[in-house]
Formats: structure tokens, C-alpha cells, sequence
């Protein structure tokens, strides 16, 4: 245990030397590096980099696309020329893979996103005002997530919306629906967070120094916000491509011709005997893209963590080394 | 994992029976509750935590021991390990002997035949410490119901009233019927304390009753102690971290260190002649409030160890002036020291630590910083701050719908002083009379307040545009009481003190320069400044605080209770730093403390207040050391003082009750309800001090001193607020503890 509240000889002599040196890392790269010290969320993050890409430059590899039909190879297992197989129908399945996926983290980030910033906006514009603007804003908040979201999905994309349908794309009009109903939960807890955050003593300290509202909301609430909305948005993606496969193989989501995940996936599950590669192609992407999320939101927390002990790795060991001691007494 | 560890002690356990066995033999057979070789350990995510490492002593029946030590080193937990009251995750070895049996091992269903009984606890929070939902009477009943179920009852509800008249609660047939929520601070620990003494315990121990209250009334709860300890004749474990608490009430003190106990005696052998220089550091480590001479605290350097690494030297090492490197070879155990035959100390150089070695030699306290403004008479320094008859009053609603208005919380009631330059202000009162609010209102700088603020000239009335605002800012900066709370946790440090500078507008070079400047201003290491503060300690984070305070010079700082959340070594130094800072940038403080001993070292001139008003204003020394103000001169009497002689001698007045709810305010002067002088005054000076306000005015020189002067006498700076100022006290207030019944070999 060294002396910390003394300003030791060494450190001292170190003075000159750091005052030209650049010892100030800004925090960016602190949160950078601890995210990086974590090897499964960077896998993660490579993973789901490669599948974005694969999912928008991936087509060129082929001739084939999600529409032609090749009246030579109908329901064909992986060959040279259809890499993956093709459909009952005689349609490409990675042609049919890639658009898939295209769409699928298309939703995902779309109604992570959004919903999150809608969130952020809606929580704190509520927090701010507080009174009757927060009253407000709460019963509607409260209405909505009484509302049945399934009811309303089944509703727009198939029987009802008729309209709707005849103007939008079916992808679009699932992006809407589910964002209309995903963000107001995370709402909540920002006006929550955001309400204790203005009584903490170190807003009234920058209140006191003369910061600027905007600068005291840009620079502290959000920040301690922010940590919250990245996890969130990375939640919100895997929820929305969850959501997208489980109202598609259900029926009621995206609607042939587009195609996506949910609908390879619903529409195989009753050939897996006959066709298997049209039902676990789909599913595999579709657990690597949940997988890698999930993954990388462990290391997001961590890094944006405050009071994480990744501050290096040499606390780990000592604490190990004590134990092993401990054990050994 | 823990099977591991749990069999570790098991694998040596016949040294440890043997030094039982031996122990024994030496414990005197009339010791009502005897300790041996206690050790707690917590499995832990980090490790094993040894919280407590070989705890011995005896307690006699009818005596008091004082457990003394930091936050953190293993007062509460030997408390609760003797208890029985400690979580499974905790292993606990060694002996607890109650009248000679053993308490350790027992079932929790065994040890509940003593808990409450012959061994009770009263906790330091009063608060949770009562159930909400049942009245008080219920719970005092309930306590006699499980240890005496054959009693009737109307002798419980006769018993129960009769524990409370005992605590002192003023009518208690009615209030057997109020609940917990209807009870403030003090007379919830009242309670508790009448539930704990309800069977007659023999051994009663105390955790840090009184951390949570106020001086007058931590003063009137220590007397329910005495009370109770005198009419039970239980013996007392009474564990706190402020010396002057149990230097007047207990027998014994054992001060903790790290888990274990490094020095143990008799109370006056410890304050007197301390062997240890943990203890000589954590004496001189405390201001007082008694003594005028002005000498640096003695600050002990450092953290506490870490109680995960078993500590291969002596614990105190690292932050002893004295180690050296026999000091890393091995424990010193707690060794005889010379002298009276129950000193001991755990540490090698005892014999050379005598009762002639000044503590501020050992530990190189920092000399008394001088200021250019100290030769400078007050009167010709410039004024940085001014209030002119400032009101802050809330209005008390009721009703959740249709709010009526059913009175006014008189929160700051027409306060006006001024603070010079260079010199510490302070205001001194108990919660609630309003010293927040003062601050907050100074701070605010608001036009349309009521009354006049000016800061270096420039006064609220004016400053309308943002300009003058800022500028004002520029002169006053805030330092807050919870360190924690203050600093941004997603902010490092950099970013911490650079928001001040970039606010000002200062370029990226000079603010880095300007950074590393003040952190070493305030004594930390410059290339700490890419940590969060959460990787601090304590001390360190308050350091930051008063750094950022200090990032645009202002001229006057403002501190609310800058040193109440830190440990009393840490305190020292950062009360050091202060101190200095003040001389070496000719800084004005505005120190809001509720630690009278605190003030009394750093100011120049103190406010007492009392629900809003100043009752009393002046020089430090001068209202100190002949308070004239009745609330003045209890409050002084209630301060604990580290000196045993002192504090058994002195006769100390106790204010009846609490602060007065708002709306029960007193027409006349605010102090009437509690105030001794006016309890004994006759009904005709009554009617005075019932209806007419005392102001504000000055110390008349003594009619001697006029006529001895040729010329008029300047007026002293002290002005009070009272009709009687020397009357007589109440008799019922004054508390005077003979030291010889309490101390009688
Ligand atoms: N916003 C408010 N509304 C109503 N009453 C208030 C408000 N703020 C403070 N008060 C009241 O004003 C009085 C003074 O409060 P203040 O916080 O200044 O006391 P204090 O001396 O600082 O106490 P402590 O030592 O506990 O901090 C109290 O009676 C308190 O209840
Ligand atoms: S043993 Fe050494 S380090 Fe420990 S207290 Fe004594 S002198 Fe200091
Ligand atoms: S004026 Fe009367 S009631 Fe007030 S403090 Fe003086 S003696 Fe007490
Ligand atoms: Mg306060």
C-alpha cells in the first residue's frame, strides 16, 4: 500500500516531465480501451461487423437473387452453384439469406435507434418540465404500454390496413408498428434517471460555476444517461430482430415477396426433414447476429462503467493471489 | 471456494484451543463478558476479508469499555459477532464467554435466550432500527413479552412507561401510543435504548448511538446512558470513532486498528500516555474546542490497509512516522507496556513513545500557515461578502388537492454579516436552523430575493444580465459536504477541474497547465488526473472538490460541512489543507460546520444560529471562550471533549426536547421553549423574553474597564441576542458527573 495522499519525491521529479509529456487521455479512448480489453464483446462487435457487410455486399457474389427462380435446381441441397441450396420453389437461399439479413438488421437498428432516441427525448423532456407537462406525457406513456402490440401488428399488416399496405412495403410498415410500441419503457426510466440526476450535488456545482443549462444537460446528464441509452440500443436491435422473426414465423409480420430472417425461418420449420438447409441456414445467421449483440453489450457496460475495475489488469491478479493465499493459510 | 477456506482454520486447531485453554486461566473469574482471540472473516467477491484478527478483553460487571477506531476497522463487526447477529457468509472463530458460558456456536434460536435479554445492542440508526408499522409501546411490550411470558399486562404497559420516563420522554402514558414516525431523532434512540435496557441486560453494547445527532442532543442521549447504565449496573460496550464521546463515560478504551486491537488500557492511560503512534496520531488528529492555541492537526497520512492481504508487517506501517524496517518483520503483538500493568500496545517502539514525546513531532505536522491579511486590522480589509437582512421563508402547505396554507417555515429570518478578506467565517447551530438555506440563497444571486447579497461589490439587486452573473460566479466557488456526490462519476479528473477553466474560457494549454497546477496545490499526484473519482479515497475526492473550487481564484470559497463525511485522520489533513490555502492564496471561507471543535480551529469569526436567526456573532475566541448567548453556552457544553479529567469534571447544561416544529415557533425570542437561563427566571422577566424579541447587540464593555479607560472603550466584536445574558441556569439542565463515583478503584 503505497502513501496516497503524499505527494512523494518521485513524483515530484516526474513533474517536468509530465507537464510536457501528454499524460491526459481523453475519455473517449479510456472507454475505447476497456472495451477493447474485452475480447468477447470485440468478437462480437467483429462478428456483427461481418454480417452487416456480408448482408449489403454479399449479393454480388452470386448471379442469382431473392426473385428468380431456377427451373434446374428445385429444393437442391449446397452446390457449387447455389452455395447454400435452393427453395422448394427453385429460389436461391444465400441470395434469399443475404436480403434476409439485410432486412432484419435493417429493422434491428432502425427500431433500436429510434426508439431510443424518441425515449431519450420523451423521458427527458418530461424529467425537465416536470408538473403538468409530466403528468400528461405519463398517462399517454402509461395508455400505450396497456395497449396490445401483437393486436395491433396483426392488425396493420394483414387484415386492416389495407391502405397502408397498398403504399408501404411490408418491412417498413413492421419498422413502424414495432417502434411505435418498443420505446416506452426505456421513456420511463429515463425520466426517472434524469429527475434524481438534476438533485445530484455535482449538477448544482455546475449550476453554481455558471455552466449554461444546455452545456450542464449536454455534458453531465447525458453522459450518465448515455451509457444506459447504448445498452439500450443494443437491446432495443436484438428485441427488434427478435420481434421481426417471431411476428414473421407467426404470419403476421413481413409479408412474401420481401424476405427476412423470420420468414426463411417460419417457412422452412415444417420441411426441416426434407429441406434442413433451408431451415438452419436462416437460424444460424439469426443466432449470430442475437449472439453478437448480446455479446458485446457485457463489454459496453463494462466500459462505460465508472466503477468497473477494469483499470487494468494488475488488480485482477493480486486480488487472485490474495485468494490463493487465502486458501492456502 | 469457501469449503476451501472454511477448512483452513480447521486444519491447525490445536495451537488455537491451547491459547484458549491458557487464556482461561488468566481471564478473571468475574468478568461478566470475556473476548478471546475473536476473529471474523468474510467471504467475499474479492477475497477473504479478515474484518476482525484476534480481539481479547474482559469486561467487568458495571464498567464501560470504549471501542475506538476509523470507519473500517472492525468495531462494528466484533459488536455483532458478539451479538451473534453477523450473516452466514461470515466464519467466526476464538471465545465469547457471557458469566462463563460460551456464546459462540450457539444456534441463533439458542442465542435469542440472550439477545435482548442479558446481552442488548442499541444501533447507531434510530431510524431503521424501529419498526414502522407498530406503535412504540408495542415494541417496548413486545421486548418483555419473548424474555418474560408469564408477565401480565398491565405489568408490561406499567413497565413500559416506566422505561420510558427513565429515557426521559416527557408524558409517557400518551406516548406509548405514538408511532415511530411521530419521534425525532433523539427520542427514537430514547427508545431503543428503554427496549434495550428493558430486561436488565447485564452487558449493554452501543454502536455509534449518537453518530447521527446532533451535539445537544447526542448530549442529552449519552445522560440517558448514564442513566440507564447507573440504574441496571449493566456493564457497557460503548464503540464510536470520536474520542471525546467515551472519554467521559468509560472505564477501559480499546482502539482498533485494521481488525485488531492496537493498544488497550485504562481511559486515562490512553488519552495521557498514549504507547502507540496510531493513537497518539488519531488525539492529535482532533481539533479542540477548548483550547484557544492555534497548532497545525496532526494528519496520519494514508488509507487504512486493505483487510484482503494478511499484512506481513505491522498494519500501521505504511502511514507510521516512525516505521522502520524492523517494523515490517512479522506483527508486533499487544505487548505490556511499561507502567500501569493493563497497557498494552502493538507496536516495537512503545518503550521509547513515553508521555514526554509531542505528537507534532512525531508526525511532522505542517507549521501554522501565517496569512498577509492576519498583521492587517479587520476593519481596514476590503469586504468580499455582504448580507443585508436576507429572509428565506417556505410556505407550509396541507392537502393534496386543495392546498391551504397553514403556516410559514421561517428558514433564514433576517440575517445580515459580513466576511473580510482573508478571514473564515463560519455558521455553527443544529439541523434545521437554517444554515443550508443561507448558503443556498447566497448562492442562488437572485434579483427578486428578499434582502440584499453582495459579492466583491457586486450586489443581487443589480445583476441582472448574464454578465455580472458570471463575473460574481468567478469570485465564489462551493465546496460540498459529500465528496461523492459532488463529482461527475463519468467525469476523470482532468475533466472534473477543466470545466471551470473552459467555462471561463481558458485555452486548452493553459487549462492543462492550470490543472496540473492545482492538483498539486491540493497535494495530489499530478499524473492521477486520468482517474475517475471513484478510485480515490475519501480524503482524496474532497481534495478534487476543493481543487475545482479553486480553479478560478476565486475570492471566496464556500464549504458546507466540508469535513463531516471524512474519517478523523483523513479530516486532519484536509482541514490542514484548508488552512493553508487560505494563508498562501489570501482566500475568504464560509464554512457552514455542525463540529464545533472544527470551527473553533479554522475560523477567524463565528454566527450561532437558532431557527434562522443569529443568536450570537463575534470573534471566535472571544464567543467561545465566554459565550454569552444561553443556546451558545449549551451548545459549547455539549461539545465532547478528548480529555477524561476534563470531561468528568465539567458541569454541562442539557437542553430539554428538540428544535420546535415550525409552527410551535415562539412569538418572543425563538430560544424561549428550551432555554435554561429563562426556565429559571422569575414569571415577571418571563413575560419579557415571551413577548418581545432580543436583538442583536454588542458586548458591553464591563463597567471596571469603562471607568479604567480615559477614553470610551471600541466595542468588543461579539454581539448576542438575549434579555438575561448572565442569568442563572436551570437546575434540572445542569448535569455535573462527580468523577469519583464513576471512577473508584
Ligand atoms: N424546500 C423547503 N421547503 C420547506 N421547508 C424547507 C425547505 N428547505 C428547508 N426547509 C426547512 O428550513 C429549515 C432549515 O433547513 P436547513 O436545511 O437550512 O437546515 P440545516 O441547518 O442546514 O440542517 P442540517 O444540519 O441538517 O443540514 C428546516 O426547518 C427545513 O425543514
Ligand atoms: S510497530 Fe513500527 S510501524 Fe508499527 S506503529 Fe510501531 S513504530 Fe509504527
Ligand atoms: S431572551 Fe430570554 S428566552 Fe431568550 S435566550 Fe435570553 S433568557 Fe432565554
Ligand atoms: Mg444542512
Amino acid at each position: 500500500m503505497t502513501n496516497l495522499n503524499a505527494v512523494d519525491p518521485a513524483a515530484v521529479a516526474q513533474d517536468a516531465h509530465l507537464e510536457s509529456a501528454d499524460v491526459v487521455i481523453g475519455k473517449n479512448t479510456i472507454i475505447f480501451r476497456r472495451f477493447m480489453r474485452n475480447k468477447t464483446a470485440v468478437a462480437g462487435l467483429a462478428i456483427f461487423l461481418t454480417l452487416t457487410v456480408f448482408s449489403f455486399v454479399g449479393g454480388y457474389f452470386t448471379q442469382w437473387d431473392k426473385q428468380t427462380i431456377d427451373p434446374f435446381n428445385i429444393g437442391m441441397p449446397p452446390s457449387a452453384e447455389h452455395y447454400l441450396g435452393t427453395s422448394q420453389a427453385g429460389i436461391d437461399l444465400y441470395a434469399m439469406t443475404v436480403e434476409g439479413t439485410r432486412i432484419s438488421i435493417l429493422i434491428g437498428l432502425i427500431v433500436g435507434l429510434v426508439s431510443v432516441l424518441v425515449a431519450a427525448v420523451y423521458g427527458c423532456t418530461m424529467a425537465y418540465f416536470g408538473g403538468k407537462v409530466d403528468k400528461v406525457m405519463l398517462f399517454i406513456l402509461e395508455a400505450l404500454i396497456m395497449m396490445p402490440a401483437l393486436l395491433v401488428v396483426a392488425v396493420a399488416t394483414s387484415g386492416g390496413g389495407e391502405g397502408l399496405r397498398r403504399d408501404l412495403p411490408s418491412w417498413l410498415l413492421l419498422i413502424i408498428v414495432l417502434l411505435v410500441f418498443s420505446w416506452m419503457g426505456t421513456a420511463r426510466l429515463i425520466r426517472s434517471l434524469s429527475m434524481s440526476l438534476m438533485q445530484r450535488d455535482f449538477v448544482k456545482a455546475a449550476q453554481y460555476m455558471g455552466v449554461p443549462a444546455r452545456r450542464i444537460v449536454w455534458r453531465h446528464l447525458v453522459p450518465n444517461i448515455g451509457s444506459l441509452l447504448v445498452l439500450d440500443i443494443t437491446r432495443g436491435v436484438t428485441g427488434a430482430i427478435l420481434a421481426e422473426v417471431a411476428f414473421s414465423f407467426i404470419g403476421i409480420g413481413i409479408k412474401v415477396p420481401d424476405v427476412s430472417l423470420g420468414v426463411l425461418i417460419g417457412g422452412a420449420t415444417s420441411q426441416v426433414q426434407t429441406f434442413p438447409w433451408m431451415f438452419w441456414v436462416p437460424l444460424t445467421v439469426m443466432f449470430l447476429l442475437t449472439g453478437s449483440l448480446a455479446m458485446m453489450n457485457d463489454g459496453l457496460r463494462d466500459a462505460f462503467d465508472p466503477s468497473s475495475s477494469s483499470s487494468g489488469s494488475a488488480k485482477k491478479r493480486t486480488a487472485l493471489k490474495a485468494r490463493v493465499k487465502g486458501n492456502a493459510s | 471456494m469457501s469449503s476451501e477456506i472454511a477448512a483452513g482454520p480447521v486444519e491447525q486447531p490445536q495451537p488455537a484451543v491451547e491459547r484458549l485453554h491458557v487464556a482461561d486461566l488468566h481471564a478473571p473469574a468475574d468478568a461478566i463478558l470475556s473476548v478471546r482471540d475473536l476473529n471474523v472473516r468474510f467471504n467475499t467477491e474479492n477475497g477473504v476479508v479478515h474484518a476482525v484478527r484476534g480481539v481479547d478483553f474482559d469486561l467487568m460487571p458495571g464498567k464501560t469499555l470504549g471501542i475506538v477506531g476509523e470507519s473500517g476497522s472492525g468495531k462494528s463487526v466484533t459488536s455483532l459477532a458478539i451479538m451473534g447477529l453477523l450473516p452466514t457468509t461470515a466464519e467466526v472463530s476464538g471465545s465469547v464467554r457471557l458469566k462463563g458460558k460460551e456464546l459462540l456456536g450457539l444456534s441463533d434460536k439458542a442465542m435469542c435466550e440472550y439477545r435482548g435479554n442479558e446481552l442488548a445492542m442499541v444501533f447507531q440508526d434510530p431510524l431503521s432500527s424501529l419498526t414502522p408499522v407498530y406503535t412504540v409501546g408495542n415494541q417496548i411490550i413486545e421486548a418483555l413479552t419473548i424474555h418474560n411470558p408469564t408477565m401480565s399486562k398491565q405489568a408490561k404497559e406499567a413497565r413500559a412507561v416506566q422505561l420510558l420516563a427513565m429515557v426521559g420522554i416527557p408524558s409517557p402514558k400518551e406516548r406509548l401510543r405514538a408511532f415511530p414516525h411521530e419521534f425525532s431523532g433523539g427520542m427514537r434512540q430514547r427508545v431503543m435504548i428503554a427496549i434495550a435496557i428493558a430486561n436488565n441486560p447485564r452487558v449493554l453494547i452501543a454502536d455509534e448511538p449518537t453518530t447521527a445527532l446532533d451535539v445537544t442532543i447526542q448530549a442529552q442521549v449519552l445522560e440517558v446512558l448514564h442513566t440507564a447504565q447507573e440504574e441496571t449496573g449493566a456493564a457497557v460496550v460503548m464503540i464510536t470513532h470520536d474520542l471525546g464521546v467515551v472519554a467521559g463515560m468509560a472505564d477501559d478504551i480499546m482502539v482498533m486498528y485494521a481488525g485488531r486491537p492496537v493498544e488497550t488500557g485504562a481511559v486515562d492511560d490512553i488519552y495521557y500516555n498514549p504507547r502507540m503512534p496510531y493513537t497518539m496520531g488519531l488525539l492529535g488528529a482532533v481539533p479542540r474546542v477548548d483550547v484557544a492555541e492555534k497548532s497545525s492537526l496532526v494528519p496520519i497520512e494514508g488509507m487504512p490497509p486493505n483487510l484482503i492481504h494478511t499484512p506481513t508487517g505491522c498494519s500501521f506501517a505504511p502511514r507510521c512516522p516512525l516505521a522502520s524496517d524492523a517494523c515490517l518483520e512479522g506483527e508486533p503483538a499487544l505487548a505490556p507496556v511499561a507502567g500501569p500493568a493493563a497497557h498494552r500496545a502493538a507496536c516495537i517502539k512503545s518503550g521509547s513513545l513515553g508521555g514526554d514525546v509531542d505528537v507534532h513531532d512525531v508526525f511532522a505536522a505542517p507549521p501554522v500557515p501565517v496569512s498577509r491579511f492576519d498583521a492587517i486590522p479587520r476593519e481596514e480589509r476590503s469586504t468580499v461578502l455582504q448580507l443585508k437582512d436576507v429572509r428565506k421563508h417556505f410556505p407550509l402547505n396541507k392537502g393534496a388537492l386543495l392546498k391551504r396554507r397553514i403556516g410559514t417555515v421561517k428558514a433564514v429570518d433576517g440575517l445580515s454579516f459580513d466576511i473580510r478578506e482573508g478571514e473564515c467565517f463560519s455558521i455553527v447551530g443544529e439541523s434545521g436552523s437554517g444554515k443550508t438555506t443561507t448558503l443556498l440563497e447566497i448562492m442562488e444571486f437572485h434579483k427578486d430575493q428578499d434582502g440584499e447579497v453582495v459579492i466583491g461589490g457586486i450586489s443581487n439587486k443589480q445583476a441582472a444580465d448574464g454578465k455580472t452573473r458570471s463575473a460574481m460566479r468567478r469570485e465564489l466557488q462551493m465546496v460540498f459536504q459529500d465528496p461523492t456526490g459532488a463529482l461527475d462519476p463519468r467525469f476523470t479528473v482532468y475533466e472534473v477541474l477543466a470545466e471551470p477553466l473552459e467555462n471561463a474560457g481558458m485555452n486548452k494549454a493553459d487549462t492543462k497547465k492550470r490543472i496540473m497546477e492545482l492538483m498539486k496545490l491540493v497535494g495530489l499526484q499530478p499524473d492521477h488526473v486520468n482517474r475517475f473519482p471513484n478510485q480515490f479515497s475519501g480524503g482524496q475526492r474532497q481534495r478534487i472538490g476543493i481543487a475545482r473550487a479553486l480553479a478560478v481564484n476565486p475570492k471566496l470559497v464556500v464549504l458546507d460541512e466540508p469535513v463531516s463525511a471524512l474519517d478523523v485522520s483523513v479530516q486532519a489533513g484536509v482541514i490542514n489543507l484548508l488552512d493553508k490555502l487560505r494563508a498562501e492564496l489570501g482566500l475568504s471561507y464560509l464554512l457552514v460546520a455542525h463540529d464545533l471543535s472544527v470551527v473553533r480551529h479554522i475560523s477567524n469569526r463565528v454566527a450561532v444560529m437558532y431557527l434562522g436567526k443569529i443568536v450570537e456573532i463575534g470573534e471566535v475566541d472571544r464567543v467561545f471562550d465566554n459565550p454569552r448567548h444561553p443556546y451558545t453556552r449549551a451548545l459549547l457544553s455539549a461539545i465532547p471533549v478528548p480529555d477524561p479529567h476534563l470531561e468528568r469534571t465539567r458541569e454541562r447544561i442539557i437542553l430539554q426536547g428538540d428544535l420546535p416544529s415550525p409552527l410551535g415557533t415562539p412569538k418572543g425570542c425563538n430560544f424561549a421553549t428550551r432555554c435554561p437561563v429563562f426556565a429559571a427566571l422569575p414569571a415577571a422577566k418571563q413575560e419579557k423574553c415571551l413577548t418581545l424579541e432580543p436583538p442583536l447587540e454588542h458586548v458591553a464593555p464591563s463597567p471596571a474597564a469603562q471607568t479604567l479607560a480615559a477614553d470610551p472603550l471600541p466595542a468588543l466584536d461579539q454581539r448576542f441576542a438575549c434579555f438575561f445574558p448572565d442569568g442563572e441556569l436551570d437546575e434540572d439542565m445542569l448535569v455535573v458527573h462527580e468523577s469519583a463515583d464513576h471512577h473508584a478503584p
